[in-house]
């Protein structure tokens, strides 16, 4: 699978005509091909091999091509860190990815022991960059974000009793903990807090023991195959609490696993989804998606990725050099309100992306996620 | 009261399923003393089969639901049968006279290529179910069970029960009775042990891809790594009744549904696995050889 790729690549590469395809600049994406967020690590490739194409075909970077190495990480931490082992081994001056904050997490120090830039697009756990690594970046916004704007809207919501739920990943624990320390704050009366395990498929138990605790709304902030078997077996059991749930979810296949009757009404927060991006860049760019791969970008992660290789290029070109010190000097002082697909995009000196990114979206009758005001 | 009831019927509807698939295992190591670690997979296989026959022939749009769904599963699991057979002659009888740990790893690969060639066929992506199923349910003494769950645990229950009828009241049944005791013996009986054993990676995929198909059916989501999960819970419940024993992967299976459900309900639901293995964990020091298995020294 891997040499089909690669010899792809290499067909891509040769069909724009570098003459020195030896000498070329190596961008690595690291993504869950397979595994259970494969669809996700899927169109973060298509993403970031478009944009690729796209650079080479204007020309490339510093007169040179760039070629993609992609390589696996099966959303799974350890085979994450044999990844990036494999990426740094095989000079790439930055790496794309990855998905998972606990995955990313594995390949951290890696990167950062490699001098390699890693631009992480979906992980979100505020550790991450509470480390002090310095050539870490993130597109994707923090979770202490994404808490403060979920205890919002459940303040809004004037729920009396609360329930949060969790999956006891980095991320979804990360959140949930967020949330609840701001509720806390707040006074507002959390009447449940636990987590599920993931990957499962009957979630009857937990859904039995949250309806015994009366609810007037739960959180839930897991992952999209979860969430739709929750909506889904709740509304089996015809019990109908609110859900709302985090940015995890944020795919067109929690309708499809949930069916539109149970998933109408589930709100979730969420960067923008891509076709509400609203730029002239963002618009061109999902236009060529669709002419290239016969089908819309559904995954805002996957534009996140796409953003972060724009990035990495624009700071190469930037710093005219692939030297990871100077990236970093430009990706921290040099880049201001750059147009990313997401929106305008400048880094702090945590390597934190700034600015609010958080939308609240809902479920409509049709199964569409309709951006609310 | 009613939270412990409404768990418990959670618990039975899971551990059928699991029950289900173990049948398979347990089947498996008591003929040839192999764990299956492809059988996950072909129950994947079920799931992944069902729902390509149910969206590309409609079959209960033309001969109604019932029907329909009858004819499908007995398609289904004709086909898994098929692939369980394919998997016996190329996996494991090649390796049948080889150290019995080259057998397992044979398994192990076995399990990672049909994975891997179903992500390749399907995509990494969720596939989900056609929804052709009523979500009613019935209100009984204040709890509300989903029509579909009481028949997932009925169509279960027939299916074991049709299995333990055939082993113990049929000729061919006594023959696999045979091997499982001694090969040699069986041969010697006039048994012939390669059909036995081709036979029983016939029955035990079948039922796998039956479950495969049910838990597609109920629950609507599946991934082409669902065989991982449930291939171990229901391993766990072979274990837990005494592997190489056909009721004793039933109580196993449906024991092992309700532990989770219970301990979900009770303890806390992240800690609903630990408890099913402390269970397991404490049956075997009580009774090494699992609930209903038999205290043969040889044969553990």
């Amino acid at each position: 699978m891997n040499r089909m790729l690669r010899t792809l690549a290499a067909l891509a590469l040769a069909a724009v005509g570098s003459a020195g395809a030896a000498d070329t600049i190596k961008i690595g994406l690291m993504a869950p091909l397979t595994g259970s967020w494969a669809s996700e690590g899927q169109e973060m490739k298509r993403n970031v091999e478009l944009l690729a194409a796209e650079q080479n075909a204007k020309g490339g970077l510093l007169g040179k091509q760039v070629e993609v190495i992609v390589e696996d990480d099966g959303g799974d931490p350890r085979t994450a860190s044999l990844a990036a082992q494999r990426l740094t081994t095989k000079g790439v001056v930055a790496v794309i990815g990855t998905y998972g904050s606990a995955v990313t997490e594995a390949s951290q120090n890696i990167y950062d022991e490699a001098k390699v830039i890693q631009v992480a697009n979906g992980s979100t756990a505020v550790r991450l960059t509470e480390k002090g690594l310095k050539y870490f970046f993130r597109t994707c916004p923090r979770d202490d974000e994404q808490g403060r704007v979920g205890a919002a809207v459940l303040e809004k919501s004037k729920a009396r009793r609360i329930a949060i739920l969790h999956d006891n990943s980095a991320y979804s624990k990360g959140l949930a903990d967020e949330i609840v320390a701001i509720l806390k704050a707040k006074k507002l009366d959390v009447v449940f807090f636990d987590a599920l395990t993931p990957k499962e498929q009957d979630y009857s138990s937990i859904l039995t023991k949250l309806k015994a605790v009366t609810p007037d709304v739960v959180f839930f902030t897991g992952y999209y195959p979860e969430a739709g078997l929750l909506l889904k077996q709740k509304r089996q059991m015809g019990w109908n609490v609110p859900f709302i749930g985090g940015d995890a979810i944020n795919n067109p296949d929690l309708v499809k696993i949930a069916g539109k009757e149970a998933a109408e009404g589930f709100r979730f927060l969420s960067p923008p989804v891509p076709k509400d991006l609203d730029t002239p860049e963002a618009k061109a760019y999902v236009v060529a998606y669709q002419k290239r791969y016969a089908e819309a970008p559904s995954s805002i992660y996957g534009v996140l990725a796409g953003d972060g290789f724009r990035v990495v290029a624009k700071a190469i070109e930037g710093a005219k050099s692939t030297a990871a010190d100077k990236v970093r000097e430009y990706l921290t002082g040099g880049l201001k309100d750059f147009p990313g697909f997401t929106g305008r995009i400048s880094f702090n000196g945590k390597g934190d992306r700034v600015g609010e990114l958080y939308r609240v979206y809902q479920v409509d009758k049709a199964g569409g996620f309709v951006l609310q005001p | 009261m009613e939270q412990f009831l409404q768990q418990l019927t959670n618990g039975l509807a899971v551990g059928s399923i699991y029950a289900l698939i173990a049948l398979g295992y347990t089947m498996v190591y008591g003929v040839l003393r192999l764990i299956n670690f492809a059988h996950g997979d072909l129950f994947t296989y079920g799931a992944y089969l069902g729902m390509t026959l149910l969206t590309s022939l409609a079959l209960p749009d033309r001969l109604g639901l019932v029907a329909g769904l009858l004819v499908l599963a007995v398609m289904v699991m004709g086909l898994v049968a098929v692939i369980g057979a394919i998997l016996e002659r190329a996996a494991y009888r090649p390796l049948r006279d080889s150290p019995r740990l080259s057998a397992v790893v044979s398994a192990l690969g076995a399990s990672i290529f049909l994975q891997n060639a179903l992500m390749l066929v399907y995509g990494a992506r969720y596939q989900v179910y056609p929804d052709v199923l009523p979500q009613s349910a019935l209100e009984v003494l204040g709890l509300r069970i989903p029509i579909l769950r009481i028949a997932v645990l009925l169509v279960s229950l027939a299916m074991m029960a049709a299995l333990y009828l055939f082993v113990q009241k049929t000729r061919v049944g006594t023959a696999i009775r045979a091997a499982a005791i001694d090969q040699d013996a069986a041969r010697l009986m006039g048994i012939d042990v390669n059909r036995v054993v081709l036979l029983v990676f016939v029955i035990g995929p079948a039922l796998g891809g039956a479950a495969g198909l049910l838990v597609g059916l109920y629950y609507g989501q599946i991934s082409f790594t669902m065989g991982w999960v449930y291939g171990m819970k229901a391993f766990t419940a072979a274990i837990l009744g005494g592997i190489g024993n056909i009721p004793g992967a039933m109580v196993g299976g449906l024991l092992l549904g309700v532990v989770e459900a219970l301990g979900a309900a009770y303890l806390s639901h992240s800690w609903k696995d630990a408890l099913a293995f402390a269970v397991l964990i404490l049956v075997l020091i009580v009774r090494p050889s699992g609930l209903l298995g038999e205290r043969v020294a040889e044969k553990v």
